[in-house]
């Protein structure tokens, strides 16, 4: 390491110094590159080559690793990640070709696939490391696997309050998030948390899909229930001591895998640069390179999708010099593998808004299957994955950027009557089903605060140990989504009812485990097959046009051009 | 089970089965979709196991995803398709002892039997069975005062 | 610096290889393996002294007996919580990393569950510690506390993310791979600075 400068003592500052040192992007963390030990975004020394070769059908060298040294990432990718009957002639084309092949919208995605199936770890990085951030988001442009962009958004609560969890997510849904996603301070908290959620999506749009992110087996039992319609926590890692670490092998999470396809889930894993060199164990490899072995462990075990885009390590990458350059390069490096990729901004990231936006161009102008996978629908202080990049304060911004720059990054604005009337609806609905389940009664006073407030400080305190008594009772009794339908049903929410059980009835179909599927308003699965994306250049693929446009030209306040003393919204 | 695929032959264009193709959507319990309705669930008549995915049906999905050059994800729901016929508890089960060092050779190897003999679970059975080789080799089998 | 502070510091003395206790009124509280040793203070520079205090005090007046041991070969905060509570006489055991991450676990929770997580360590102040103490003693007792009110500062994360990783690099460097955890005394002295 090199030697830090000595502190200047007693030397007058200027007032621009001054001012400089108390902006908000002095308060983020920076740290020095150490190779060594992996702390380093994607250009490392210390990463290996790229090598494949093949002997009877089979994969016997990795990188520079023969199959006797593979750990359990290079055997599992060996095995089941890259196409052993194109791998030799995919590896033989120079890097900066296929780099280029991503950018050119003369060559089809489809025929970047049938390379990049191909690859081994070291010859992705190769070529996304030949990538500036533009040429990123152009490979993102045709790479995504859906041609229609979303967003996707979180409701918790700092005191695991489930009526704002309801109401928030209500709102979200209206707003546009075709996904939501909720976790806990306090785990036991999850039944009556992860009900709340499926009840207030439900009510802002039906067909929003919901999940609870929790430790592995609890989460599935969840989604086994039918009390959630999705799992995304399912966390992978680049290196084999920390994917040990987390009690985990590819084995163990393909197997989860089919378990959720079984039982007719729509499910993703979730991975990120910096995980391996925060938990202590990065093996010397930058990471960049160890991302990229999750992504492929994860096309591996053949699940349909990817969080990824460093996530709760954001700070790691963050902190490094290219890191957000990497970043975008894991969230391409997932798409061009032809999986679902949920692409971060989901973690708070800066103390300065200019850069929390800078972070967000590489997934937001091109656009990505989810923009954000988790978009704080509650105030960050409530935000119980430790805040978002983006909240409830920036609803307003990031539909002005939608506007100013002609994008769409899944949200919309609503005015305000009809946010205040799908947020009551919400806390009724949830009032209702409480009491029909036997659980802790919800007062009017709770369902009154539901409807104006901004924050869990906004609410009545509830009695966490009553609660938490109902939250066991929920498991112990077996309680289903079937028992919320009817609950609904029986208590006159008709409509929230028929939406849950429509939800509940993809998983009969499975169409909703094919790659990138989401739920239109109108309960239409829509994946990277029906919609598939088909970017060929300027005026081809997704655009923001007709009807959607024309809701998105709408804001908090626009002077209206037929009478300019008054305002539309 | 997998042996007796759809004899039926699905592409890209069929998706999404519950649109285009729900006549050869069935439950488990051999239901149609239209038979899901609000009344027969408030009469009881639909269960929350009529609510699970049919092996059959995943056999399509895994057409469709092989069609759309998804190798990975077709295997995916072939095994999906065979685990829908394991309990819940047992699936839960076969995860936990697929974790690093919770179970010994002869365990995992007894779980693949099981998987393949009982369920009919044949690529279930190889992935277990695929595991133990390399926990074996990589030092990840139960150490024997844990087992 | 100016003026001179008196800190309290701690040593610990190892006494022996950590045994399963009997005893069902105690929590055991297990260190990562740099705690009091390569580290003497967690990511905000509060005395690792001073988190050991307060964790003991916290026990204590809950009429509950505290036993420490270091665990030497991880850095995992889940493993070395979930190890700690499984040689604990109540079950209950209190996990602490050098830099202040802390847990309160339970023998027959799976490993990655927890009763009480703190991830975030910079807001972990000795006011924190103490009350984590009372109620990984009170689960001990049998009793079902309130948990220990989260702290939820968003912010902390982009500014010590990274730091935190490079401590952890640090600590991890200080595990010592198949060496069993051991018992420790804490011995506390004033010392000035």
């Amino acid at each position: 390491m090199t030697a830090t400068q000595p502190a200047p003592s007693n030397r007058r500052t200027s007032r621009r110094t001054e001012i400089l040192d108390s902006r908000p992007v002095n308060l983020d963390g920076f740290v020095e590159e150490w190779p060594e030990k992996g702390l380093v975004a994607m250009e490392s020394d210390f990463d290996p080559r790229p090598s494949v070769r093949v002997e009877d059908g089979r994969i016997v060298e990795l990188d520079g690793r023969a199959r006797a040294e593979f750990d359990f990432m290079d055997t599992f990718i060996a095995d089941h990640a890259i196409d052993v009957a194109t791998t030799e002639a995919s590896m033989a084309i120079p890097s900066d070709e296929i780099a280029r092949m991503l950018i050119d919208p003369g060559v089809s995605r489809r025929d970047v696939l049938a390379v990049t199936r191909g690859l081994t770890p070291a010859k992705i990085l190769d070529v996304v490391k030949l990538m500036n951030v533009v040429e990123i988001m152009q490979g993102m442009q045709k790479m995504r696997a859906r041609r229609t962009p979303a967003n996707q958004g979180h409701s918790t609560s700092a005191r695991d309050n489930p009526i704002q969890v309801a109401a928030d997510a209500a709102e979200g849904a209206l707003r546009g998030f075709a996904e939501l996603e909720t976790t806990l301070g306090v785990v036991r908290y999850a039944p009556l948390v992860a009900i709340a959620l499926q009840v207030g999506a439900q009510v802002g749009r039906g067909g929003v899909l919901t999940q609870c992110a929790l430790e592995e087996a609890t989460e599935l039992e969840l989604g086994m229930r039918g009390i959630t319609a999705y799992a995304e926590t399912i966390s992978i890692y680049g290196t084999e001591s920390v994917f040990v670490d987390g009690d985990d092998t590819p084995w163990s999470k393909a197997f989860l895998a089919s378990a959720y396809a079984s039982r007719g889930i729509k499910m993703r894993f979730t991975s990120g640069t910096g995980s391996e060199v925060q938990m202590g164990n990065a093996e010397g490899k930058s990471m960049l390179y160890l991302e990229i072995r999750c992504i492929l462990m994860a096309k591996g075990a053949g699940v349909q999708g990817l969080q990824n885009g460093s996530i709760s390590c954001i700070g790691v990458p963050g902190a490094m010099p290219g890191g957000i350059r990497a970043v975008a390069a894991e969230n391409l490096v997932a798409s061009m593998v032809d999986l679902e990729c949920a692409s971060g901004n989901d973690q708070s990231f800066s103390h300065s808004a200019m850069r929390r936006t800078a972070r967000l161009m590489p997934q937001l102008l091109p656009g990505t299957d989810f923009v954000c996978s988790g978009y704080s629908g509650v105030p960050n202080a409530d935000n119980m994955f430790a805040g978002s990049n983006f909240d409830t304060d920036d609803y307003d911004d990031w539909n002005t950027f939608q506007r100013d720059l002609q994008v769409d990054g899944g949200l919309r604005h609503v005015r305000e009557d009809v946010i205040l009337q799908v947020r009551e609806k919400a806390a009724r609905a949830l009032q209702a089903l409480f009491e029909y389940l036997d659980l802790p009664p919800i007062t009017d006073a709770e369902v009154e605060a539901a409807v104006y407030a901004n924050s869990s400080n906004d609410y009545p305190l509830r009695d966490v140990l009553a609660d938490l008594k109902g939250a066991q009772s929920v498991m112990d009794r077996g309680v289903t989504g079937l028992d919320l339908v009817k609950g609904l049903e029986a208590t006159g929410f008709t409509d929230v009812a028929e939406n849950l059980l429509t939800v509940l009835r993809q998983r009969v179909s499975g169409d909703l485990l094919q790659t990138s599927a989401i739920l239109t308003p109108a309960f239409v699965p829509l994946s990277a097959i029906n919609d598939a994306n088909d970017y060929a250049g300027p005026g081809t693929g997704y655009r923001l046009q007709g009807e959607r446009w024309e809701e998105l030209k709408k804001l908090r306040h626009v002077t209206s051009a037929t009478n300019p003393e008054t305002e539309v919204s | 089970m997998t042996q007796n695929a759809p004899s039926i032959s699905l592409g890209p264009a069929d998706y999404p089965l519950s649109i285009n193709h729900s006549e050869l959507l069935r439950t488990p319990t051999g239901k149609a979709l239209s038979d899901l309705t609000m009344d027969a669930v408030v009469s009881g008549e639909v269960t929350a196991d009529d609510l699970r995915i049919a092996p059959e049906t995943l056999l399509l999905q895994a057409q469709l995803a092989d069609a759309s050059d998804r190798p990975q994800l077709a295997g995916n729901f072939r095994r999906a398709a065979e685990m829908t016929a394991i309990p819940d508890a047992e699936v839960l089960e076969v995860y936990n002892a697929l974790r690093p060092r919770a179970s010994s050779k002869e365990q995992l190897l007894a779980i693949a039997e099981r998987l393949e003999g009982h369920y009919g679970a044949a690529e279930s059975g190889a992935l277990v069975r695929e595991a133990a080789e390399v926990y074996e080799r990589r030092n990840l089998l139960a150490r024997p005062e844990q087992a | 610096m100016a003026t001179p502070a008196t800190e309290r510091t701690v040593s610990l003395r190892e006494t022996g290889p950590a045994e399963r206790g009997s005893r069902p009124d105690e929590v055991v509280i297990a260190l990562s393996p740099a705690f009091a040793g390569e580290f003497t203070k967690t990511i905000v520079d509060l005395p690792h002294a001073e988190v050991l205090r307060q964790l003991l005090a916290g026990i204590e007046e809950q009429g509950v007996t505290a036993r420490v041991v270091r665990v030497r070969d991880t850095a995992d905060l889940a493993a070395i919580s979930h190890l700690g509570a499984k040689l604990s006489g109540s079950g209950i055991a209190v996990g602490v990393l050098s830099r202040g991450t802390a847990m309160i676990h339970q023998k027959d929770l799976p490993r990655l569950s927890n009763l009480e997580l703190f991830p975030q360590s910079p807001l972990l102040d000795a006011e924190v510690f103490r009350k984590i103490g009372s109620n990984a003693a009170r689960y001990a007792k049998g009793e079902s506390p309130e948990p220990v009110p989260t702290r939820n500062d968003q912010m902390a994360r982009p500014r010590w993310q990274a730091k935190a990783a490079l401590l952890h690099l640090k600590e991890f460097d200080c595990i010592e791979a198949d060496r069993g955890p051991v018992e420790v005394k804490p011995v506390f002295e004033l010392s000035h600075a």
